[in-house]
């Protein structure tokens, strides 16, 4: 689950927990009983997991919706 | 979804039958497909429409002599489509098509006589690979030539006799149809057709044993493999017979019966609806030649058809029309979604898209009804697990707040014990117009005997128009055990939409509408009427309550108030979009169905249900409400904005508290209403209003924020971005905290999905109370 320009980017961001940068690292996503793994910003530290609105409302809503016709 | 119920709304929408042209011409050559590609000067596929339907078109369409005529639709208003006018042009001025062989089959039949009924039977039979052969006296197709001499042009024949040697039909000359030689020809063949349309076969029937002839439908004698007809009858007539004997042959070569599977190939008359009440007269056009009609003069009296077709519901209602098709094709559609297993379910969106208002089934002439269709559907989409939670997961939320002992209330008029009456003004109303309502039911209070008390709640109809009867049968318990306690009053109700929730689902009540209980008292003393003339729109919900509809017109009388009712108004009025909760499941759709009123008048509009009120003037309209006429509030009330889902919401707490402390003395328990703690530009505002999260969604992540820690920081900008997941959407906030302790958003945005480390508790919503539980299991 990529946006457009690809990557999914958190510039300037960071945890606020743990004040470290986040990185690209595999995520599991879960909707409607599905699974799957995906490349999002996360703290490297406690694993939270960023979505920028973009993502939220592009592909993330994209897929939602093929789930939900599924 | 049960197969009975497809099947009765495929009978009733008309759509996919044939046009009376079709129906009633002895070949059932489509002459409105003809017709069109006629008028749009496309030839060569009008040429092909005509090979189609016609055997040996180059021939037949010169002999056609317009058996449709008379049941033209078109006839109705001046003159039917001249048809053989056209085909005639059609067949002089573009290219035959190509008739492809099948392989030899191996099969033979030998056809006595050469008349129109043999030649079109050898050409069908031997289109499949069948050996014909023709046994005729004197040139072949000579009687037909001169039967039929000043409707055929020079070739016309000798191209047919072409085609019929390109099929590989042999012709055999005798000089007599002797007794004897009918007894070989009885003898040497098991399969033979008599076309006793050539006089040379005239009084023949007895040399072949034969006292009648064929069948009028199948051809067949009474001796197998014997078939005989095409006397007597027009050339068109003639033409079918041998294509009719080309289907019992096929049949009794393959050692079916050759009655079976027979349906529709007489005349019929065509159940197809088509609306004349547009159609002008136009005079017919003459060919300046009849017997060489030129392209030019054929297409413009082929623009005389008028193209038969039903639409009815697809012109009046914009989601028909959105989806390209119509109900025949959509019930199909989504009977065969809901049927899947595996794959994608493509018609979700459209069956939660449909407002379930029955305006098709009340412009249809056979009450095809979609909505009802659709409504069935949701309920076998929430029970199969198949509906999609972001439909109407927000809807139905909203209605459980409604219903919450947060928000409901029901209490008697004050000094009463017992109250006949209470006013039941639905959960939209008081949201809307919470000072009007208040009004309202003073008003109602000082005039009406035996007391009014006050029952506020949502009926609960989203909950049905979700599909979920389980849920809808557990709210309306709930609202049935309140009534119990409150002394079984009679109710009154303001919106129609709960008056079909009631009479529906809580028969027991006695109701009464808001509008009938008006007419019998005096008007308020602040009642007042505007200038001008008012549009009437009538509600969906109220669709079969013509005395409803009466009411508020007699209202509107009594109040001075001139008003005008919409080009579809009373029964057959259009949805204002909320209906069926199409606004909630599809925006887009829903607010398309909202503008469909756009085009009805230049009026400012006159509604007596809050929800249209509300629809139509968030989609561009002036609309007002009755209430704005009886209990006057603002200069212009016709502009006033809709609430949006959280003014809705405050609106509903805040009516509650008003209402309490001014009727009832007292002082609202339940906490709430707590000063804003964010503020946010109109941008954001809209973004939230779109996005449709709440601004005590907003509240909830910032306070969870503040109290246990923020996810995300942007140390260059200063803002905090936090997210949160009470129930089964995750919120995000951007916010940036000022000094008084204040915070100012900058977006807040949503998704369903989960993603890890997102805290939040993710608990059950109503819509996993009945259906589709996104964890994949139910609760």
């Amino acid at each position: 689950m990529k946006s457009e320009s690809g990557d999914v980017r958190a510039e300037g961001w960071i945890c606020a927990k743990c004040g470290v940068a986040l990185e690209l690292l595999p995520a599991d996503a879960t909707y409607m009983g599905s699974s799957f793994q995906v490349d999002l910003p996360r703290c490297p530290v406690c694993g939270l997991t960023f979505i920028p609105p973009d993502l939220a409302e592009g592909k993330m809503l994209e897929v939602e919706k093929l789930l939900e016709d599924k | 979804m049960e197969q009975a119920l497809l099947h009765d709304l495929e009978s009733r929408c008309t759509q996919e039958e044939a046009p009376a042209c079709r129906s009633m011409c002895p070949l059932h050559v489509d002459g409105r497909d003809f017709a069109r590609f006629m008028g749009e000067g496309r030839f060569d596929e009008a040429r092909a429409v005509l090979e189609r339907f016609m055997p040996l078109a180059g021939l037949c369409a010169f002999l056609c002599q317009g058996e449709c005529m008379p049941h033209c639709r078109r006839a109705e208003t001046d003159t039917g489509v001249n048809l053989p006018m056209l085909e005639r042009a059609c067949a002089l001025h573009s290219r035959p098509g190509k008739a492809m062989p099948l392989p030899a089959s191996g099969k033979s039949a030998t056809l006595a006589g050469s008349g129109l009924s043999s030649l079109c039977l050898a050409f069908e039979l031997g289109k499949k690979g069948c050996k014909v052969k023709i046994v005729h006296t004197g040139e072949a197709g000579q009687a037909l030539a001169a039967r039929a001499s000043d409707l055929l042009p020079r070739g016309a024949l000798s191209g047919a006799m072409e085609r019929l040697l390109a099929l590989r039909v042999s012709f055999e000359r005798v000089d007599d149809f002797s007794p004897d030689l009918c007894a070989t020809l009885l003898r040497e063949n098991k399969i033979l057709y008599l076309g006793l349309d050539d006089p040379a076969l005239d009084f023949r029937l007895s040399a072949f044993g034969l006292e009648h002839p064929g069948d009028p439908l199948t051809l067949e004698t009474a001796i197998p493999g014997i078939f005989a007809g095409g006397a007597g009858i027009s050339f068109i007539k003639a033409a079918a017979a041998g294509r009719r004997a080309a289907g019992s042959i096929t049949r009794f070569m393959q050692g079916v019966s050759p009655s079976s599977a027979r349906a529709g190939e007489e005349v019929y008359p065509t159940k197809l609806f088509t609306d004349l009440s547009r159609v002008l007269p136009v005079p017919p056009v003459e060919a300046a030649d009849p017997k060489t009609p030129t392209l030019a003069e054929a297409a413009a009296e082929a623009a005389r058809c008028i193209q038969c077709s039903c639409l009815a519901c697809v012109e009046k209602c914009a989601w028909m029309a959105r989806y390209g098709a119509y109900p025949k094709r959509y019930a199909r559609e989504i009977y065969n979604t809901l049927a899947m297993k595996v794959g994608h379910r493509r018609a979700n969106a459209q069956i939660n898209s449909c407002t379930l208002c029955g305006l098709c089934a009340a412009v249809c002439p056979n009450g095809a009804d979609m909505g009802r269709f659709c409504a069935e559907a949701r309920k076998e989409m929430v029970s199969s697990r198949h509906m999609p939670a972001s439909a109407h997961e927000f809807a139905l939320e909203d209605m459980v707040y409604s219903n919450s002992p947060e928000v409901a209330f029901y209490r008697h008029q004050p000094g009463h014990e017992r109250c006949r009456y209470a006013l039941f003004p639905g959960c939209r109303l008081p949201a809307s117009l919470p000072e009007q309502t208040g009004k309202l039911y003073a008003f109602l209070a000082r005039n009406l005997e035996g007391g009014v008390g006050f029952f506020f709640r949502c009926c609960s109809m989203p909950a049905k128009w979700s599909g979920r009867p389980l849920l809808t049968a557990s709210c309306a318990a709930g609202l049935r055990e309140t009534w119990e306690e409150a002394g079984r009053p009679e109710l009154i109700l303001a919106c129609p939409a709960c008056a079909l929730f009631f009479s529906a689902e809580l028969a027991e009540i006695p109701i009464k509408s808001l509008w009938e209980t008006l007419a019998a008292l005096p008007l308020p003393d602040t009642a007042r009427a505007l200038d001008g003339v008012l549009a009437l729109h009538d509600p969906c919900t109220a669709r079969d309550r013509p005395d409803l509809a009466e009411a508020a017109r007699s209202l509107a009388l009594r109040l001075g108030q001139k008003t005008e009712d919409l080009p579809l108004s009373r029964g057959f009025t259009r949805c204002c979009g909320y209906g069926g909760l199409s606004l909630f499941a599809n925006p887009e759709v829903g607010a398309e169905i909202s503008r469909s009123r756009l085009g009805d008048t230049d009026k400012d509009l006159l509604c007596w249900c809050v929800m249209c009120r509300e629809s139509l003037r968030s989609a561009g309209m002036r609309a007002l409400h009755f209430l704005d006429l009886l209990f006057p509030g603002e200069k212009d009330p016709a502009v006033r904005p809709a609430p949006g889902i959280s003014t809705r919401q405050e609106n509903a707490l805040a009516f509650r508290r008003a209402m309490l402390q001014n009727f009832w003395n007292e002082e609202d328990e339940v906490a709430g209403m707590e000063p804003a703690i964010f503020s946010m530009d109109g941008e954001v505002a809209e973004k939230l209003e779109a996005r449709r999260i709440l601004r005590s969604d907003v509240e909830k992540v910032l306070l969870h924020s503040k109290e246990k820690g923020a996810q995300f920081r942007n140390p260059q900008s200063g803002r905090i971005l936090s997210c949160l997941r009470p129930k089964q959407v995750t919120f995000w906030v951007e916010y940036s905290e000022n000094a008084d302790g204040s915070f100012t958003v900058h977006n807040a945005y949503c998704h369903r999905m989960r993603v890890p480390g997102t805290p939040g508790e993710g608990l059950p919503t109503a819509v996993i109370l009945e259906g589709f539980d996104p964890q994949g299991g139910r609760v």
